[in-house]
């Protein structure tokens, strides 16, 4: 008995913290956020805050720009995800093979992940508008000039940045899954005779199937979530065509002061990602396989 | 038995933190309350003057050692709302904030001190008071007084033969654009004019502004309207035009620093939109150009086309609901920088501000943007502000995201109208 309860205290000497932080700042502010979604406020401490009931969600269906943006990010979300996993995969197999440089390499690749969003933004600012520009007229390559003023450019600018800023980041995350991977199967599968296409496409996927499963759910959740990038980048612009969600529901909350209603944007902008970061999980999950 | 010693070792150093980490908290507390001075905190959000600001609260507290002055400083338009509200919300009321108009004012109030009594509030000009003023109380003192318009460089403009002062019409204005672009070659330029349609703030609040503002009086009849009528529609449209279409390309994505540093601080164009604050930019790059520059008008077919509009960007406002001496400090501090010597010296001649009060001594005012803002104002040739009265977020995000709109050709000039209209009425309801 004395054990048990020794157990127990112990249990919740190392829990204990860590749940009443996470219910201070993570649940407590989530319940509160729901309960504003339902009212209109302009963010004032001690103003009126007026119960609205479902008006915030009900004008939300006729809001063309969060409409919009909705399907801008969703966009952006699956060319990037593609993009970033299929190079950082493309990556990985680069690095682990029997190179001199595969240290220098893997260095290289991951580096542009340790600057911040913001700071990368405002350089790819300047490469796109300013470097583009001179290539443009150097080359007399035509579609390198006006990058980042029209949708189009400004769209692929942000895949761009994205690309490049985390294909290094999951390249660590593949190489770790790759070196996993028992090297008999691999000897066996060579003594067989199958060739490094059938090897990548029948061994090595399969096994490294769950690095997939994170990898893609990193991606997808920091796609629509994405705001830094999106802010230094473009700001939305032009024309609030590269608006993402993020930073539609900062706007509506911080420009025109609607705090009740960006409220409710965001929590339908929880139960979309937390969806489709569910059935992502669970599609990957099925590929899995187990050696 | 070795992992469960370091387990207890774990819990007990996790232990010890805990009641450390509370009493770092308690010693602050502790601290405040034994001082004795009264403790002003200013939140506000002229980063660029923070330096010269902080020197004149320095040499406060040395005349006045009962007061604990602490500044913090954040930047930009909607940062700073955004920031001001979490400082309220957070606990920490700052006793001294900044107010941009009667939106600001209206959303504030309960918080907000008046200021009728004060000396500084009675030297304030005519007219600069209209935007804080309710039920005749007024709730906010003026920053300072800013001016914008065409930035000429005045070299390129007498090489081409024009003289500025003449530019007190549309047709002047269009016609020395035409003439500067025929002389492109000769005067180094690569466009006549730098239009940052990118800067929503630049188009949908300075140059809507300069047409609007000839359709409401002041600030106040902006911000009761029901709905904006567009009376200088086609000179509006005209003048958006002639902007963009003398512009270097493509105006989506200029920035503020592309068009002041690079492109007019380079000499690559003649005339860019701007206001006074802009000198410092242009003075840090080129700074033989900075003594050889002016204003000309934003001129707008069928109105006016001589003026400059000239306003107060930002408005000190005094906390009401903190304790009465900290209030009464605050307001003695607010009236002592722009009335004693060595403020209005500070407010003058460190922070180069065009003073928005009487009693100053303006022959001193060095820059010549400013001094020519102070020569339009001596003719009476300027137009009121009125752009803090458009409904909020309106400007911005209404009216620049449909000027990038109708600049790429996804809106006609009537479909902008049209929306920007219906969008100003709807939050106006």
């Amino acid at each position: 008995m004395a054990g048990k309860m020794k157990r127990h205290l112990l249990f919740w000497a190392f829990v204990g913290p860590l749940v009443f932080a996470f219910f201070v700042v993570v649940v407590m502010p989530f319940l509160w956020g729901i309960y504003y979604s339902f009212t209109e406020w302009n963010g004032i401490v001690r103003s009126q805050v007026e119960w609205v009931g479902l008006r915030n969600y009900i004008d939300l269906f006729d809001d063309e720009q969060f409409i919009y943006s909705f399907w801008f990010t969703a966009r952006f979300a699956v060319v990037s995800v593609i993009l970033i996993n299929g190079i950082g995969f493309a990556l990985a197999l680069m690095v682990t093979q029997p190179l001199r440089s595969s240290n220098a390499l893997r260095t290289v690749f991951f580096m542009p992940n340790l600057i911040g969003g913001l700071i990368l933004g405002f350089v790819w600012q300047f490469i796109f508008i300013q470097v583009f520009a001179a290539l443009a007229e150097f080359l007399h390559l035509e579609f390198l000039n006006g990058w980042l003023s029209t949708p189009e450019t400004g769209f692929w600018g942000l895949v761009i940045l994205m690309t490049w800023q985390m294909a290094g980041y999951t390249m660590v995350i593949y190489i770790a899954a790759l070196q996993s991977i028992p090297g008999e199967l691999l000897e066996a599968a060579e003594i067989d005779g199958s060739t490094l296409w059938s090897k990548t496409r029948h061994i090595i996927i399969p096994l490294v199937a769950p690095a997939f499963t994170i990898n893609m759910f990193l991606m997808l959740s920091n796609a629509f979530k994405l705001y830094d990038q999106n802010l230094s980048l473009t700001n939305g612009g032009p024309f609030n065509s590269t608006q993402m969600l993020a930073m539609n529901i900062y706007n509506t909350a911080f420009q025109f002061d609607k705090m009740g209603y960006a409220q409710a944007k965001a929590v339908i902008f929880f139960m979309v990602v937390a969806t489709v970061s569910i059935i992502q999980v669970r599609m990957n999950k099925r590929r899995e396989v187990e050696y | 038995m070795n992992s469960k010693k370091s387990i207890a070792l774990l819990v007990a150093l996790i232990v010890m933190c805990i009641p450390a980490l509370w009493a770092g908290g308690a010693q602050e507390a502790e601290e405040a309350g034994t001082d004795e001075k009264v403790k002003v905190d200013i939140f506000q959000f002229k980063v660029e003057f923070k330096d010269q600001f902080t020197e004149l609260a320095n040499e406060y507290m040395q005349e006045n050692p009962n007061v604990d002055l602490s500044i913090k400083t954040v930047g930009g338009g909607d940062d700073y709302g955004a920031a001001l509200r979490s400082r309220f919300a957070s606990g920490e009321e700052p006793a001294i904030f900044n107010v941009g108009g009667p939106q600001d004012v209206a959303d504030w109030l309960q918080f907000l001190a008046p200021l009728n009594e004060l000396e500084v509030t009675e030297k304030a000009f005519d007219g600069v008071l209209g935007g804080v003023t309710m039920d005749g109380n007024v709730y906010g003192l003026p920053y300072n007084q800013e001016g914008y318009g065409l930035i000429y460089n005045k070299e390129m403009l007498s090489q081409a033969g024009i003289d500025p002062a003449g530019i007190t019409s549309f047709a002047k204005l269009e016609g020395a654009v035409k003439k500067l672009d025929s002389m492109k070659d000769e005067l180094g330029l690569e466009a006549v004019i730098a239009f940052p349609a990118k800067e929503t703030w630049v188009t949908g609040l300075h140059l809507s502004n300069a047409v609007l503002s000839q359709e409401f009086d002041n600030v106040n009849e902006a911000f009761n309207a029901d709905s904006v009528e567009y009376k200088y529609s086609r000179g509006f449209q005209k003048l958006v035009d002639l902007q963009n279409d003398y512009s270097v390309q493509p105006t989506l994505s200029l920035d503020y620093s592309q068009q002041v540093e690079q492109l007019f601080a380079g000499e690559k164009v003649a005339l860019i939109q701007q206001g006074n604050w802009a000198y410092g930019s242009i003075a840090g790059v080129n700074s033989d150009l900075a003594g050889k520059i002016g204003f000309i008008p934003l001129s707008v077919e069928g109105g006016v086309g001589d003026s400059i509009p000239v306003g107060v960007p930002m408005y000190w406002g005094v906390n009401k609901q903190l304790e009465e001496d900290v209030v009464a400090e605050a307001k003695k501090f607010l009236n002592w920088m722009y009335t004693s010597e060595t403020g209005k010296r500070y407010v003058l001649e460190e922070f180069k501000f065009i003073p928005a009060y009487e009693g100053y001594d303006v022959s001193k005012v060095s820059d010549p943007l400013a001094r020519d803002i102070l020569d339009f104002s001596a003719r009476g040739k300027t137009l009121p502000w009125v752009f803090m009265g458009y409904p909020t977020g309106w400007g911005q995000n209404v009216l620049g995201i449909d000027i990038q709109k109708y600049v790429a050709d996804k809106m006609s000039w009537e479909e902008l109208i049209a929306h920007t209209t219906e969008e100003w009425e709807s939050a106006r309801q």
